[in-house]
């Protein structure tokens, strides 16, 4: 069933939309993801505007994340004052990002700025990700105990100063790294229409050392909040948001996501970092690949005025 | 009496020969003055029918009538950019703003475009893909020697889209002086103000033209959202981010397990 989308001004095959809702719903739920980095490409592939496939995405992470905030919240997995402290730095990079968005845009390179990010970001992440779980796997597989993972509680980001103490994760650190990953990531998230969850949990893990337990709902709350800004600064300066698109998206997603939690149940560990990994890295090759490769049509329009009608 | 009766025959002859210059009118009108775009839009089709009305004067010459129905949209400035490698990325170099150009082309004719006119008269009313006019900026930054380029690819990427069109052939004549034709509206077709104007021809002169007004607008909840998103923005992107909250919600409260 075609449905025509007010703001993208195309119609879509509502189905079509719906199964990639549903796909990348489905994969988020069995990896824990959002996976904004899956879904922004895919509309970007299938013909919808690039500007308007990365501010829809942000409006639908932010239906994704909110099921799973909540479910955070009454387990009391989340540490609100870090929280607080990312999403507030979030929202300042989310901010710029919308700046940026706009300027690349008229200037014409919003495409390549966002094909190079997904390259370095994606490529970066999936070969550590491949790494680490190949090493997992082959330590199982020679019978080896996994190493019980206590690093040291402190590397040169606890030397930094201004520290902070946070109680609920059993934290003294300083304020800078916090605030530079929090507007890191709210910053590419809205140039990139993904939630960043993918980087937010390693860097929290590793770099912080943030408990495990607290780790994923703080991160998802910073998800929401930063994404509901980005959308709603998209709406604003843009106006590429297409509510249409975002609800298909939306209810694709949150059912698909469901399914891929079940079956994540069945599936070890180490095996889904694996495939995550694999899937990662794919996206940012299919990226690479039309960068490097010469394009069939060197040329390509836009429509500079006459767009507010 | 002599002098009288040859000024009233020179100006029954006058009147004749001015008579038989503006023999030919031409009446047309369009099936729909409006094209909605409702949430079931897949495009559509407009018919252009006709007649060429003759007065009894009109002298029967060889060449037969040539009709051009032209459809413009809404003009537009559109920017036109070519990749070219850079540090061995594919990137958008040059750029090329064309100015005032139709967001929507359609030339139905009855034979191809260069048959029916000089090339000035088909460029004055703009009368084929190759006639439209695409101004530039005046400092563009395009040599001379590559304008052509773009402007070829500008129409190309236009053509392919199904914004621009020119079907030679297209103009079905049900009589002698009747006529119809069948204009196409692509799905992803500019909203705004459209001019349907016909021309008749004749052995490459313009005999006589007409011109309809269209308008493609977006209705009801299309019209809505779009009006909302652009003149209502902060409301609009509330909207939306609450829609967000509430749909992950209700999964959260529908799919709840634990």
């Amino acid at each position: 069933m075609q449905i025509y989308l007010p703001i993208a001004e195309l119609p879509v095959n509502m189905f079509t939309v719906f199964g990639m809702g549903g796909a990348v719903g489905f994969l988020s739920g069995l990896f824990g993801i959002g996976g904004g980095f899956l879904l922004t490409p895919l509309l970007i592939f299938s013909g919808i505007p690039p500007a308007v496939s990365v501010a829809t995405v942000t409006t639908q992470i932010v239906a994704s994340s909110a099921s799973g905030v909540l479910a955070y919240w009454r387990r009391k997995a989340i540490d609100f004052k870090l929280a607080g402290l990312l999403l507030a730095a979030g929202i300042v990079g989310s901010g710029i990002g919308v700046w940026l968005f706009d300027i690349l845009r008229k200037l014409g390179q919003l495409d390549l700025v966002i094909s190079l990010s997904y390259v370095t970001f994606l490529g970066t992440i999936g070969v550590l990700m491949l790494m680490e779980s190949m090493r997992a796997i082959a330590r199982r597989r020679s019978g080896a105990n996994a190493p019980v993972r206590l690093p040291g509680r402190h590397n040169w980001v606890h030397g930094l100063p201004l520290k902070m103490r946070f109680r609920q994760s059993r934290l003294y650190v300083s304020v800078i790294p916090i605030i530079f990953l929090g507007s890191t990531i709210g910053f590419l998230g809205t140039v990139l229409g993904i939630g960043g969850g993918f980087m937010m949990v390693p860097a929290l893990i590793y770099i912080l050392r943030v408990p495990t337990n607290i780790v994923i709902g703080t991160s998802l709350l910073q998800i929401l909040v930063t994404m509901a800004a980005a959308s709603f600064l998209h709406a604003v300066s843009t106006q590429s948001v297409d509510i249409v698109l975002a609800l298909i998206l939306m209810v694709g997603g949150v059912i698909g996501a469901q399914f891929g939690a079940r079956t994540g149940q069945k599936l070890r560990g180490d095996q889904l970092r694996l495939l995550l990994a694999l899937l990662v890295l794919a996206v940012g090759v299919r990226f690479a690949v039309g960068l490097l490769i010469m394009p069939e049509e060197l040329y390509s329009y836009s429509v500079i005025s006459g767009l507010m009608r | 009496m002599r002098g009288r009766a040859l000024a009233a025959c020179l100006l029954v002859l006058w009147l004749a020969g001015a008579g038989s210059a503006r023999s030919e009118a031409l009446v047309a009108a369009l099936s729909s003055d409006r094209v909605r775009i409702e949430s079931n839009f897949t495009g559509t089709e407009i018919v252009v029918f006709g007649e060429i009305v003759r007065d009894f004067a009109t002298v029967a010459r060889a060449d037969p009538y040539d009709i051009a129905v032209i459809v413009t949209g809404p003009e537009q400035d559109v920017t036109t950019r070519r990749k070219q490698r850079f540090l061995g990325l594919w990137v958008n170099r040059d750029a090329e703003t064309f100015i005032g150009v139709p967001g929507f082309y359609a030339a139905h004719v009855t034979r191809p475009v260069g048959d029916l006119a000089q090339r000035n008269t088909l460029e004055r009313f703009q009368i084929g893909l190759h006639n439209i006019s695409l101004r530039v900026l005046e400092d563009s930054p395009v040599p001379i020697s590559e304008r052509f380029d773009f402007r070829n690819a500008f129409l190309r990427l236009l053509i392919r889209n199904g914004l621009y069109s020119e079907r030679a052939g297209s103009v079905e004549f049900l009589s002698d002086s009747l006529f119809r034709t069948t204009i196409p509206i692509p799905s992803n077709v500019p909203v705004g103000a459209y001019k349907v104007r016909t021309y008749l021809l004749r052995g490459g002169a313009l005999l006589a033209s007409q011109e309809n007004d269209l308008t493609i607008a977006k209705t009801g909840f299309e019209q809505l959202t779009y009006t909302a998103a652009y003149k209502y923005s902060a409301i609009y992107g509330a909207v939306a981010v609450f829609l967000a909250l509430f749909t992950g919600w209700l999964a959260g409260v529908i799919f709840r397990r634990d």
